[in-house]
This record gives C-alpha cells, structure tokens and sequence, in this order.
C-alpha cells in the first residue's frame, strides 16, 4: 500500500469519526443553544445561528424556589443512594467473587435476573408497598430505597468482575500477616478496585440521578426530583421551551461531568460488564 | 473439634458481606414482585384505600388476553426492542470495524461518544421532542434549508412515530455497541491478525473470518444487554408522544403506567407487569441458553 | 382603548373597597396556615396567580400553588388523595373527574360548610353562579349521576369553568366577505374556503392529538350533530350516523386545517390562532383571555365571537375546572375560606380583568365589564345553549373508555382506518366493559 492511499483513507477515518461525534453532539448543543435563546428566537421558522445568548431561561430557572428544591432533592436521593449501593454492592460482589457458600448460586442467579426488570413492572407495588406498608411515601427515604434496590443487581455483576481480576495471592499474604476477612476486604482489595468502583458509581450515579417513573409517584411536591419536575412542567398550553431546555441542561450536567472526567473509567466498566457476562 | 476464631470469621464472612445487598434487594425488589403477583389477581382502582382491593381470580389476565390493544402493544414492544438492538449493532459493529485503528485523541471523541447514553431519558425525550418539532424544530428547519417546506409528520402520524422514537434510541445507545465493539477489535491480538495475512487472506477476509469471529461474544453479550434495556424503556417515549398517535408507540411500559393511571387498573397493571416480566425472563433465558449452547457446538466442533 | 383603560381601572378601584369589609374575622383562626393547591396550567389558572396574593394579604393564609400539566394532575391528585394524609388542601378538577373523585369517597360534600355559619359568607350568593357551571362542575348524584336532579348534592364550585364558542378573524371575513357560519353545512364551507383565499392560512384549528384531545374535539361535533355516546340505558350508540359524521366532519376540519395542525392538543390549537395561522377556532371560551394580549397573540383586535355553530340542535359543550376539597386535607376549614374568596363575586371579577374566565352572572351582567369585554354577550347567549349532557361524566368513561376509545379514535381520523369500522369494533368493546362495570344489572 502506498503512503499517500494511506493517508487518504486516514483522512476519511477522521471525516467519518468526526460526522459521527457530530451526531452525537448535535442534539446536545442544540439544547443548549435554545436555552440561551429568548423566545421569539425559539419559535422562529428559519434556523438562526447568530445571535445574542440569554441567561434569562436560568435565572427564571433559579428564581423558581420549587424548581431549586427539586434540584437539591435530586442531588440527596443520587448521593445517598449511591453511596448506599456501593457500600451494600461491594460487600456483595467481593462475596459472590470470592467464597463459596450456601446459597451462593440462588444469590447470583437471582441479581442477574433482576438486572432485567423494567421499572414499569416496579410502579404499582412500589406504591402501594411505600404508602400502605412500609409508611415512607413522599420521603427522600423512600426513593433512596427503591433506587438501592434497582443499581445493586448492576452494580453487584460490574463490580463481580472487577473482584474477580485481583490476584488471590494478595488475601492469601493478608490472611497470613494475620488479617480477619474483613481487614483484608477493607484495606487490601477495596483500594485495589477503586478505579472499578468510580465506574460502578458512576452508572448508580446516573440512574438515581435520571430515573423518572418512580419518583413520579412516590415523590410529593416537597419531594419531587427534577425529572418529574421537568415532565410535570411540560404543559399542553405554551411549552416554555427556553426554560425546559436550560432546565433540561442542568439535568445533564452532572453526568456530563462525569463523562469528561472518567470516560476511560466507564469503558472499563461496560467492557467489564460485558465481557464477563 | 473448636474452630479457631479466624475460621468462625471466614466461615460467616460472606454473610455478613452478602446481608445488606440481599436484604435491600429482597425487600424492595422480591416483596414488591411478589406483591404484583398478589395484586393481579385483585381488582383494586387507583385513589381508593387498600383494603377495598377485590379477589377476582384471573380475571385480570382474561381481560388483557382479550383486549386486542394488548396483542398491539406487545406488537409494538416487540419491534421496537429487535429493531433499535438490530440497527445498533449492525451500525456500532460497523463503524468499530471501519475505525478500528490507535486514532489520536480517542480520549476526547469517547467522551463525546459516551454522552448521548449519559444524559437522562426525560431530557433525550425532551431534546428530541424538540427537534421534531414540525413547526419550529431544528430538523424542519434543516429541510426547509433544502428546499423541503413542509416537515415529514415526525412524531403526528401514526406511520411515522414510531420510527421516529426509534432514531432517538439508536441515537442515544450506539455509541454503546461502537465502543464496546472497538475495544473489543482492540484486544484481538495483532499475532493473530498478521497470521492470517501471513496465509494470504484479504483486509476483508480477515475481518470476516478472523476479527468478526473473535469478538462475536462480546457484541452477543452487549446486544443482550441492550436488549434487556430496550424493553425497559419508558421515560423517552412517555415524553414525545405518550404511546400515540394511536396505539402506535404503546410500548408495554407505556401501557402498563396507562393502565394503573389513567384507566386506574391497577391490578390489571400488575397483570401486565407480570406478562412483560415473563416475556422479558423468556427472551433473555432463551437467548442466554441459545449462546451457550452455540458456543459449546462450536468448542465440540 | 383608553376608555376601556379607565372602565377597568374604575372597576379594579371599586372592588379594592369591597373584600375589606368582609375580611374582618373568619380568616383570624387559620391566619399564618398554609394551604397547599393542585392547580393545572391553564390560562384560568395563570389569571389567578396574579389574584392569589391578595389573598393572602388580607386573610394571613398562605398558599403554595402546584402547578401540573391537566392532563397529568388527575394522576397525581388520585395518588395524593388515596393516601391516608393528603397533600393537598384544595384541588382544581376538570369536571369529568367529579363523578370518580365522589363514588371514590375522595373529596367532601360542601353542604356542611356552607351550613357553618363561622365559614360560610352570607353574601356569597351562589344563585349567582352561572347554573349549567354549578350543575355540570359541581353536582354529583342527580340523573345519570352525574346531571343535576332533587337527588343531587353539591361537591365542588365551578372555577375557570367554559363553555364552547366560535371565534373567527373579523378582518379575514371581511375582506373575503365571508358570512360567519352558524350551521355545520357552512362551518365546513367556510373553513375549506379559507386556505384558498389566504394561501398560508387555515381555515379551523382543531385538537387532534391522540387520546383525550381527540375524543374532546370529536365529542365537541357529536352533540351539535346529534349524536351522544350512550342512550338512557347506557347502550353505546355512538357509531350511529352522527357519530360517524362527527368524525367525518373531524377529518375535513383538519384536512382543512393549518400546516402542522395535526396532533395538536388544546395548547397547540390555541397557538395556531393566537398566531395567526388560523382564521377560525372552535373550542373553550378560555381563549378570549389571551386573544387580546400582545404579549401572547398576533391578532389583538382583530377577533370576533359567534355561538357554536348549529347541526341538528345548537349545543356547546360544558367543561373546564371546578375546585373541591380533598378528604385527607388537613386544613379543610381554611380551604373552604379560599374556595369561597376564590368564587366571590368580587373575585371573579378581578380574575376576569386578568384574563380568566368569570363564573358568576353578576360578572357578565356588569356594564364596566361588558364595555371592557365586548365578547361576553356572545358568551351569555352560548350559555343558553349549553350542553351539560355532551359527554358521559362517569368513572368508567374518564378512566378506561376514554383511554381505549382515544387511540382508536386517532387512528381513523388522523390516520386511515375507516371510520364505521372502528366505531362499531368500539361500541362492541364499550359494551364489554359497560357489562363488566355493571350498568346492565337492570336489563
């Protein structure tokens, strides 16, 4: 092959990758450019590419004192349900790695099954088990819970793997320094996972953060998250779309966030995932 | 015999480690399961008080068997899920097979990759929404830039709803497959690759019958994954058209919420969840079955 | 326009002396509460944002407002309400939900209230308030269970309550010297002529979207048609002739209608003529608020206002909101108070100046605000005519048939499944589910 051919099918590699992350961002800048347009702007028939950006749509955002609090619900459920399933994940998953007990077997089989619960399936019960039952309907509490519940099955298979890849050597060297089980999970493996455990937090992270259906009903209005809010706010009559789309872009920062930081961190977790599936 | 107090340790270890995950899972995932299944067979309307749930057998299940919306809905589910896991991973696989190369500054363009699926399904929902739009959305005004004046009924006509919410899902997870799939290409070993150029076979030949072979598993393993996700949807669909026009985007998910909130069913929703529960239990078991089952006729063979 | 200014100015300066004389006592007991809402967003609605903090002012009772999409608060305010404390104090329904809210044992009978005389205002005057609202907003018990009757019982007040008028472009007629149509025969000829004489232009802007939007604008034809969707025994007759020319006529509204016009709801549709894209609207009273706004329409000044066309019999629709009180409210005392101030005659009033939709006769026979709202005789003489019977107010027809009639609808008048088809296939279906639901135990 001659160099130049070389080069010239280089270049349309770049054109390709380049059409493609094009795909992919577009949407996304669109959201972001019409909530810095004012509203006549919006509406407009014609594309308009320059213009004078407005933070109107954010400061109306802002202003809205139940919008703010919706915003500080949804940064609580996504910490305290995070930290909660990778606290209960790890535990779970060095276990299902590690030893063999009784029960070993049911106790996988089932996580994997229900990994494929939609959450749909979850609305009704969940409802009337949160209000009728358990009495914690309406509270942060209760959404901690149900999205606990929902991130360990994914988290426990992530993190399975991750487990599964330390060298035993390094237990089998704790245990001999005269390590109980729980030092060594605490101050040998764990700091060797941690890059596995940023990934799996990082999806608990999203889903807590994003999920709609259940918060829709077991939130009240003191407890709503910015998912429901956002769909609640979606009139019939005149959609704000200014203020849905900056509303919309303060959803997605946060994963964003996350994406720029930790993207090698994520691949890993999906491969992992994926690979020893 | 006295076990020393090590082994107690060791012997009760992975309880204690399995406790807290077991029973959060068991309690706010088998109770409510077990619940639905309960509900079903009760006929109980949503805003009265619990108690006033009625016993009616499987009446429930009678009802959605002959409601012929039912049959349309999981029609619906059912196209929808194999063709958005379809097209993802003819074009994911496509594309890491046509980009596998080291490219420069891979680090960035990941990130960029990874976004779509990052971003929350209410606001893919709402983003794409908006870009339907067939007044002022950015894709009317792309066309009318062509000379296309009047927009394609995107998300209004029954015909065209459904592809639409298609393109938005295959917008959004793609990038998943592709970046599974390089990094895939990536770990098949060059020895291999040059072994068979060694014994003359074509760029394509290799890709065919050397690459496409060695990372079958793995783009197996992610579709599944996927797939299971693809019944899961709700959230993206929920906002662009409701399950409409018609019955035409009325994924399970959406009729299920439909059914325990706007009919107020919610035993008969419970009825439904557990038929989607079983149809997604079966599709996955069969599938997972199916790849063990192909992977041992290959070793034997 | 300026003597409109000062006609609303006199009337805004004399109702400010009116609230304080009554605002002494009943409030002392629950000043410093707060009352929680469920409003919609809703054009009613947002007029009395603009009220509320005078209620406040002069009560000391607080009041969080939750705004939701209409077509969602039901869902929310029924998970709220089955709780065994509620969250809300008050709520705004539409009025095909009063017979659900009621047979669930969810809001309260307001007799008690009104009895009390520590609550109940005596100048209130509810023979003010315009009684098809009352009747088909508030009374729940009477014949078919939801019309009024002696065996009705009253549960709610009509509030941003409507009825249906045509609105059509004053400038658009004249300079094409259209008549306005008062017969369906003419509506249509009209509405097809428009697009041709004003390339760009609609001639009817129409709901359409998929589910409850579309089963509202097909009913809104049925009953003028002469149609209706059960007979006195609950047999569904809607895919009779004029449910199946309802439809029909539904279908060349739309093929008529705007660019882009399909799959509208109610929000959609009123764009369409506040911008300018239609020369006709036939819907909800609603809109006379924002026709005149320049903030939100291009055609102030330009609109007129006739009765809902005629078709076998002149009919126009009856709906919008009415307020109740939940069950499971904690502060049920205090959101009787707002209710009452809410629909006071001195309220309703300033609700209408900020673009709300009045429900009291005092309101449409005030000369100030005749002169400011010329339109009002029109929507007087629309009440005459009100249909409080166009659609089933039952339980079983908000909730399930709706859902299943709605998508089918859909698909044969904004798709291309045939019409006689669909509505046979149905009714069979709505017998099913009437049989199941029990309405046949007398047959």
């Amino acid at each position: 092959m001659k160099a130049g051919e070389h080069r010239a099918a280089g270049s349309v590699y770049y054109v390709f990758l380049a059409g493609m992350a094009l795909l992919c961002l577009a949407p996304v800048v669109l959201m972001v450019v019409t909530s810095l347009k004012v509203r006549t702007q919006i509406f407009s028939d014609t594309l308009t590419f320059f213009f004078i950006p407005t933070v109107s749509h954010y400061a109306e955002a802002f202003g809205d004192a139940a919008l703010t609090r919706t915003l500080g619900n949804s940064m609580a459920v996504a910490l305290f349900a995070t930290a909660l399933t990778m606290a209960a994940g790890c535990m779970a998953a060095y276990a299902l790695a590690r030893f063999s007990f009784f029960g070993r077997g049911v106790v996988s089989g089932a996580t994997l099954l229900m990994r494929m619960v939609p959450p749909a399936v979850l609305v009704a019960p969940i409802f009337m088990l949160w209000t009728y039952q358990f009495g914690i309907s309406d509270t942060l509490s209760g959404l901690v819970l149900a999205y606990t519940a929902l991130n360990l099955p994914f988290v426990i298979w992530i993190l399975q793997s991750f487990f599964a890849q330390t060298p035993p050597q390094l237990e089998e060297a704790a245990r001999l320094d005269g390590a109980n089980p729980f030092q060594t999970f605490f101050f040998v493996i764990l700091p060797i996972v941690a890059p596995g455990m940023a990934a799996a937090a990082i999806f608990a992270f999203r889903i807590a953060w994003n999920e709609f259906i259940l918060a829709l009903v077991l939130t009240n209005r003191f407890t709503r998250t910015i998912p429901v809010e956002i769909s609640l706010s979606i009139s019939e009559h005149n959609i704000a779309w200014g203020k849905v789309m900056a509303v919309g872009t303060l959803i997605a920062i946060p994963p964003l966030i996350f994406t720029f930081i930790a993207s090698r961190h994520i691949v890993k977790g999906l491969t992992a995932g994926a690979v020893k599936g | 015999m006295r076990a020393g107090y090590a082994t107690r340790l060791s012997r009760i270890a992975p309880y204690v480690f399995m406790a807290p995950a077991v029973l959060i899972m068991a309690g706010a995932l088998l109770w409510p399961l077990a619940h639905s299944v309960w509900l079903s067979f009760h006929e109980w309307k949503l805003g009265t008080p619990q108690d006033a749930a009625v016993f009616t057998g499987l009446e429930n299940y009678r009802i959605l068997l002959g409601d012929p919306d039912t049959l349309t809905s999981l029609r619906v589910t059912l196209v929808f899920a194999f063709t958005v896991v379809t097209l993802e991973v003819a074009l994911g696989v496509g594309l890491a097979i046509l980009l596998e190369r080291p490219i420069r500054g891979m680090n960035a363009l990941r990130s960029i990759f990874i976004m779509p699926m990052m971003i929350a399904p209410i606001v893919v929902g709402l983003l794409w929404r908006y870009m339907y739009n067939e007044q002022f959305g950015p894709l009317a005004q792309l066309l009318l830039l062509f000379g296309v004046e009047e927009s394609p009924p995107w998300l209004s006509s029954p015909d065209w709803a459904l592809a639409s919410v298609i393109i938005a899902d295959v917008w959004q997870w793609t990038p998943f497959i592709f970046i599974l799939a390089l990094a895939a290409l990536q770990s098949v070993p060059t020895s291999v690759v040059e072994a068979a150029r060694m014994d003359g076979a074509q760029a394509r030949q290799t890709v065919f019958y050397v690459k496409l072979p060695l990372i079958l598993p793995v783009v197996i393993v992610a579709a599944l994954l996927r797939l299971i996700d693809a019944f899961k949807v709700l959230e993206v669909i929920f906002i662009m058209t409701e399950g409409g026009p018609g019955l035409s985007t009325e994924i399970l998910s959406m009729r299920i919420y439909k059914t325990a909130f706007e009919f107020q069913q919610l035993g008969r929703a419970s009825a439904l969840s557990n038929l989607l529960l079983l149809l997604v239990a079966a599709i996955s078991v069969g599938l997972v079955l199916f790849n063990k089952l192909r992977e041992r006729a290959n070793e034997s063979g | 326009m300026i003597h409109e200014k000062i006609a609303a100015g006199a009337v805004l300066a004399a109702l400010a002396l009116l609230p304080s004389a009554a605002a002494a006592n009943p409030y002392q007991a629950y000043s410093g509460t707060t009352l929680v809402v469920s409003f919609p967003n809703h054009p009613h609605y947002d007029a009395v944002d603009r009220v509320l903090p005078e209620f406040t002012r002069e009560t000391g009772i607080k009041v969080e407002v939750d705004k939701l999409q209409y077509t969602k608060m039901r869902d929310k305010q029924l998970l709220e309400m089955a709780k065994p404390r509620g969250d809300y104090d008050l709520v705004a329904y539409v009025v095909f939900s009063k017979t659900d809210f009621v047979a669930k044992d969810l809001i309260e009978p307001l007799a008690p209230y009104f009895l009390n005389p520590a609550l109940a205002d005596p100048d209130y005057d509810p023979g003010d308030l315009i009684d098809v609202y009352v009747e088909n907003a508030g009374l729940v018990g009477g014949k078919k269970g939801y019309l009024p009757g002696p065996t009705a019982g009253l549960y709610g007040v009509p509030f941003g309550a409507e009825t249906s008028v045509l609105a059509y472009r004053r400038d658009i007629f004249e300079k094409h010297n259209l008549q306005v149509p008062t017969t369906y025969d003419a509506l249509l000829d009209v509405a097809c002529r428009i697009p041709e004489l004003e390339p760009g232009m609609g001639g009817l802007a129409s709901r359409s979207q998929s589910g409850h939007q579309i089963i509202h604008a097909w009913l809104l034809h049925l009953a003028p048609l002469g149609g209706r969707i059960f007979d006195d025994h609950w047999n569904p007759i809607f895919n009779q002739a004029p449910g199946v020319q309802a439809a029909e006529t539904l279908k060349q509204i739309l093929a008529c209608g705007p660019k882009g016009g399909a799959g509208q709801g109610f929000g959609g549709m009123k764009e369409l003529f506040l911008q300018g894209k239609t020369a006709m609207f036939l819907d909800s009273t609603v809109v006379s608020g924002e026709v005149d706004d320049p903030n939100k329409s291009r055609i102030v000044g330009k609109v007129g206002w006739a009765l809902h066309p005629t078709g076998i019999r002149r009919g126009s629709q009856t709906g919008g909101f009415g307020i109740a009180i939940p069950r499971n409210s904690q502060n049920k005392e205090a959101a009787f108070l707002l209710m009452q101030w809410l629909t006071s005659k001195a309220v309703d009033k300033k609700i209408a100046l900020a673009g709300g939709s009045p429900n009291r006769k005092s309101t449409f026979a005030d000369p100030a605000m005749q002169r400011q709202f010329p339109h009002f005789a029109v929507f007087g003489e629309a009440l005459k005519y009100a249909d409080a019977d166009w659609r089933p107010l039952l339980p079983v027809w908000v909730g399930e048939l709706k859902g299943m009639i709605g998508p089918r609808l859909s698909e044969s008048i904004v798709g291309d499944a045939p019409i006689q088809a669909t509505l046979d296939e149905l009714a069979r279906r709505t017998r099913q589910v009437m049989e199941r639901e029990g309405f046949y135990t007398y047959q």
